[in-house]
């Protein structure tokens, strides 16, 4: 598995170099240069908004800092939860005295630093809430759906928090809708082939040229079942059925749909998918809102999809569907 | 017989340097139901750990608590947090004291256990480092000096490893592979027993 890097050890830091240089709007900060805000001053009275993760996934979590979106991120190293220093410099340039959400991922490291930064900023009475996202389906039963892990549907969470909080609500109130956006999201993925971590000299994991993972996490952790591989119609059916599974939905709801690419895979065999997706849905009645199809949480060169599904109300519509705008997502 | 900050140094340097030889065999044990990255974060770990000036202080606290922001410093995954929160409450137990005698080592380990196992939501039994960890509290109850305390931990760490090579991994992301874990070590296991030998 080829890679177009210099050195392991730098990828993280020359990664985020050229993403600041490309994007004025956000800047590099925190003693270990790990943490990326927006270059533009706080809001006077708007809460913060924090998330982060590992590298390996761009554009989450770093690159949906902006405008209605997160105010600033924590990054680890590829796959690697952020040290706590980057999530307490992270923490500090988010604050402008309202107090800070923790929105990220349900990952143990993650977890575990988030919780321990809270503690250390607590003590300079920053106040903060976590909201964790789970939408992964596959990575635990419903009965233990909060062991569920965090995957590209965070961003919804990201898009409804972010666009409540421009409105200058309370934490208490930020907290809430991106709570209720987790609630009301579901993702499953797809995984046709590995990716290799640059500090590895093996793929994550193998599959057979002909094969394919239903349920693949996005650091390859296993699925459901693996079988020879599907048509994209077939493969689109029954992620959507998964999905259903879970969330069950009636003729005339309303939701937003993200088909996403975990890397490798072209944007016309997103939109292959997508359009089944589609039809699918428009068959039951559903209308779809606000569809997003593209590289929105990656795992480097893993070749693959998931797809998300976020049941809408009016309330999540409207911050949906708000003004906002970060390097990857722009709305109005 | 006491524990010194002179004998932390020396644990601090065999450490560093194990880490670096152990980094293929450690990301290889990883690579068979992780990413295949723990070596090379241990390794990393180790480089960040030798870096401390541990001559600075002879306040076996602060000398524990450089090598704890040393570790959270130098990564974020949910094994180097564990390792900085042991860190830590070594650094508490032992805050104001140049020196501890090997014979309370042992309680000292049971102490990380409980916080490790509080900041992890994890439990002894689950196949992580609390059970080599457990296993070596257990092993050194005994031990009055340098030389007993290694002997007995190591013994405790290979038998921990053993114990738990066929039980299913419990959390984590190697839960997800309950069936294949079984017959697996543990990396982090792995390593401990690793270090001690």
């Amino acid at each position: 598995m080829k890679k177009l890097i210099n050195a392991p050890e730098n990828y993280v830091t020359e990664m985020l170099e050229g993403l600041v240089a490309c994007h004025p709007s956000l800047t590099i900060c925190g003693d270990s240069q790990r943490v990326v805000r927006r270059s533009a001053e706080n809001t006077p009275g708007k809460v913060g908004i924090v998330s982060g993760g590992g590298s390996g996934h761009l554009p989450l979590f770093t690159g949906y800092v902006g405008q209605g979106f997160i105010d600033a991120c924590a990054i680890g190293n590829v796959f690697e939860g952020p040290a706590i220093d980057s999530c307490v410099d992270a923490i500090n340039a988010a604050d402008s005295g309202q107090g800070v959400l923790l929105l990220f991922g349900n990952y143990g490291g993650d977890r575990m630093n988030f919780e321990m930064a809270s503690e250390l900023v607590a003590m300079d009475d920053i106040v903060t809430a976590t909201v964790l996202g789970n939408d992964d389906v596959a990575s635990a039963s419903p009965e233990e759906a909060s062991k569920r892990r965090g995957v590209a549907g965070l961003i919804y969470a990201y898009k409804i928090a972010g666009a409540k909080a421009e409105q200058l609500a309370t934490l208490e109130e930020v907290a809430r809708v991106a709570q209720k956006a987790v609630d009301a999201t579901r993702s499953i993925g797809i995984a046709l082939a590995p990716c290799r971590l640059p500090s590895s000299t093996e793929p994550n994991f193998q599959i057979h040229d002909n094969e394919m993972e239903m349920g693949m996490g996005i650091h390859g952790e296993p699925g459901l079942w693996r079988s020879e591989l599907k048509s994209a119609d077939e493969t689109v059916a029954e992620m959507l059925n998964l999905i259903l599974a879970d969330l069950p939905l009636a003729a005339g709801d309303r939701v937003s749909v993200l088909l996403n690419g975990l890397g490798a895979t072209p944007l016309e065999e997103l939109f292959i998918l997508f359009r089944r997706a589609n039809q699918l849905l428009a068959d039951r009645g559903v209308e779809v809102v606000a569809p997003i199809v593209g590289n929105m949480a990656t795992s480097m060169e893993m070749a693959g999809a998931s797809l998300s599904i976020l049941k809408l109300d009016d309330e999540l519509e409207a911050l949906l569907t708000a003004p906002g705008v970060c390097p990857f997502w722009r709305v109005g | 017989m006491s524990l010194t900050a002179a004998d932390l140094s020396l644990a601090v340097d065999h450490l560093a340097s194990k880490l670096e030889e152990l980094e293929p065999v450690l990301n290889s044990a990883d690579s068979r139901l992780g990413d295949g990255d723990t070596g090379t974060m241990l390794a990393r770990m180790g480089r960040g750990l030798a870096d401390v000036d541990l001559e600075s202080t002879d306040d076996l606290g602060a000398a524990f608590m450089l090598l704890t922001k040393a570790t959270l410093a130098s990564t974020g995954s949910s094994l180097g947090t564990l390792i900085g929160t042991a860190f830590m409450t070594f650094a508490k137990t032992t805050k104001g004291k140049s020196e501890i005698e090997w014979s309370e080592v042992f309680a000292m380990v049971d102490d990380a256990v409980v916080a490790m196992s509080a900041r992890g939501k994890s439990a002894v039994g689950d196949k992580t480092i609390l059970d080599s960890l457990n296993a070596i509290a257990r092993s050194t109850e005994s031990a009055t000096d340098r030389d007993e305390f290694v002997t007995q931990a190591r013994s405790g760490a290979q038998t921990a490893l053993d114990e738990l090579r066929d039980q299913p991994c419990q959390i984590g992301r190697a839960r997800m592979y309950k069936e294949q874990s079984i017959g697996m070590d543990d990396p982090g296991m792995l390593a401990i027993a690793l270090i001690l030998k």
